[in-house]
């Protein structure tokens, strides 16, 4: 099938969905961001905004830059010597992958949940407060209170509230991926990064997170990355395609699952890939 | 669609191939109800009209088919993109198709009935207009099969002349009437004939724009020039 066929003659008046489901404006801006894994170019020339309190979802197939990405966004690579980004990704007026920007306030602003949850061995209410003292010192009270504020907007207060004390590590893989969320949230960030967060799930636990994804878009910016097609379409506003390092096309979730322009995206969206 | 590279998973592609063949299957019988019902008028041929309404049933059971089939094409792929696009079509021609196919029994049941009237003019007009319908109906056809969309957008376009040859049919139809009471009984139900063969003519039409969105993504928005004022005539003797 061919995308793009010449077909818009004049007179002939061409509506598009993209049009009809409007993105927020920028709360990101991402400008020829070029990456590196020593000598090996990852992600080339990558222009990219994600949309103020929208979902924006990431998906191409595995080594397409979707994840790099991520980790660009919130300085994660700076672990790793012989990693390097170039160019420019705006939050505020500030390019957050300069050198001077301070990556643990950076963190805090931009929060990360990945693919396996990742509790650490410590009771339901410290793997919450931990986070939080990191930034902020609380009385009891009152970090009390930001525990459970935080698990009820990651829908999981219900389920815990009677054995804060036990350890997080008895709970279901769901509920595990919730309360990380929840301890993403309770340091109160700007944009949440997702990165495959239901792979290890199960279609009901999957759903929760969709749903909570939904919500919390309400609050905060959020960038998923996501094997499932169907999730991106889902949950996603905007939805960006890789491969190879490129972002070959981004935008609203209908335009790209019903009209993709390009003919990579459609060749993959349908499964025609490789 | 043919130069598409194939799905990773190939009984999907078999699945679509299946869903085209039906359509066209469906198309080649309509093309052929349309044929008979106009042989049926213009040749007084009651055989052809009783064969068109026959294989009426034939295209109701292929839409229910092609129904099914898309409903389970959904549930079980989830088609994205030009699949779903494609997918969704097949619902919407195949819809277009039937009422084509009523519209040519509808003829055909009328042209027995006309058969036993000596008619005081000729069919000249309407076989004209049968022959264009005819012809777009064709090109439409073929242009779903091999999914052509500026084919689509000229039988879009070209809807226009049939319904002008309506109009003119129409007021001369109503004059006969009015000339000779006894013209009402034939001339009523070639006023309908005319009707229904215009009627098919804009069904082509959906499905170019239906096509059209198919192929490149993009509706066809813009206002289809409709040439069919009848509703507006009004036909006065003179006095």
């Amino acid at each position: 099938m061919n995308v793009d066929s010449g077909m818009e003659r004049p007179g002939v008046a061409v509506g598009r969905l993209s049009e009809q489901a409007a993105l927020a404006g920028p709360r990101i801006s991402i400008r020829n961001l070029n990456f590196f894994y020593g000598t090996t170019q990852a992600l080339k020339g990558i222009a990219l905004d994600l949309p103020d309190r929208q979902v924006t979802g990431m998906i191409g197939p595995s080594g397409c830059g979707k994840s790099t990405l991520l980790r660009v966004l919130n300085r994660m690579y700076d672990l790793y010597p012989g990693q390097r980004a170039a160019g420019e990704v705006m939050m505020d007026g500030q390019n957050i992958i300069s050198p001077d920007v301070d990556v643990i306030a950076l963190r805090a602003r931009i929060g990360m949940v990945f693919q396996k949850p990742t509790p650490f061995p410590m009771s339901i209410h410290e793997n919450i407060a931990f986070g939080v003292r990191l930034h902020e010192k609380l009385s009891k009270a009152r970090m009390d209170e930001r525990v459970e504020q935080a698990l009820s907007r990651a829908a999981l207060w219900d389920e815990v509230k009677d054995r804060l004390g036990a350890s997080a590590l008895g709970l279901s893989g769901g509920q595990q991926q919730r309360l990380v969320i929840a301890r993403t949230i309770a340091i109160r960030p700007e944009v949440i990064l997702f990165d495959e967060p239901t792979s290890a799930l199960d279609p009901i636990s999957t759903m929760k997170i969709e749903e909570l994804i939904d919500e919390l878009k309400s609050e905060f910016t959020i960038a998923l990355v996501t094997h499932n097609m169907q999730q991106a379409a889902r949950i996603a506003d905007q939805v960006a395609f890789f491969y190879l390092g490129e972002l070959v096309e981004a935008s609203t979730a209908a335009q790209m699952f019903t009209a993709p322009r390009e003919k990579r995206t459609q060749d993959y969206i349908t499964g025609r890939f490789g | 669609m043919a130069s598409e590279p194939q799905h990773l998973l190939r009984s999907f592609d078999q699945e679509l191939a299946r869903l085209r063949d039906l359509i066209s299957e469906m198309g080649g019988i309509v093309e052929s109800q349309v044929a008979g019902a106009a042989r049926a008028i213009l040749d007084r041929d009651t055989a052809a009209a009783a064969q068109v309404m026959e294989e009426d049933k034939r295209v109701d059971a292929l839409e229910q088919e092609v129904e099914q089939f898309v409903i389970r094409t959904l549930a079980l792929r989830q088609p994205m993109a030009g699949d779903l696009r494609q997918v969704v079509a097949a619902l919407k021609i195949t819809g277009d198709l039937e009422r084509i196919g009523d519209y040519a029994a509808n003829v055909a049941k009328r042209s027995v009935v006309l058969a036993q009237f000596q008619l005081p003019y000729s069919l000249a007009g309407l076989g004209h207009m049968a022959r264009l319908v005819q012809e777009n109906l064709k090109s439409i056809i073929d242009a779903v099969g091999e999914a052509d969309a500026e084919k689509a957008v000229r039988v879009w376009r070209s809807d226009l002349a049939i319904d002008d040859i309506y109009n003119g049919l129409f007021r001369e139809l109503i004059t006969y009437m009015m000339e000779d009471p006894r013209n009402i009984t034939p001339c009523t139900h070639l006023l309908f004939i005319a009707k229904n063969l215009e009627r098919i003519g804009d069904h082509a039409t959906n499905i170019a724009e239906t096509l059209h969105y198919v192929v490149t993504g993009a509706p066809l928005t813009e206002a289809r020039p409709k040439g069919d004022t009848s509703a507006y005539a009004v036909v006065r003797p003179s006095e």
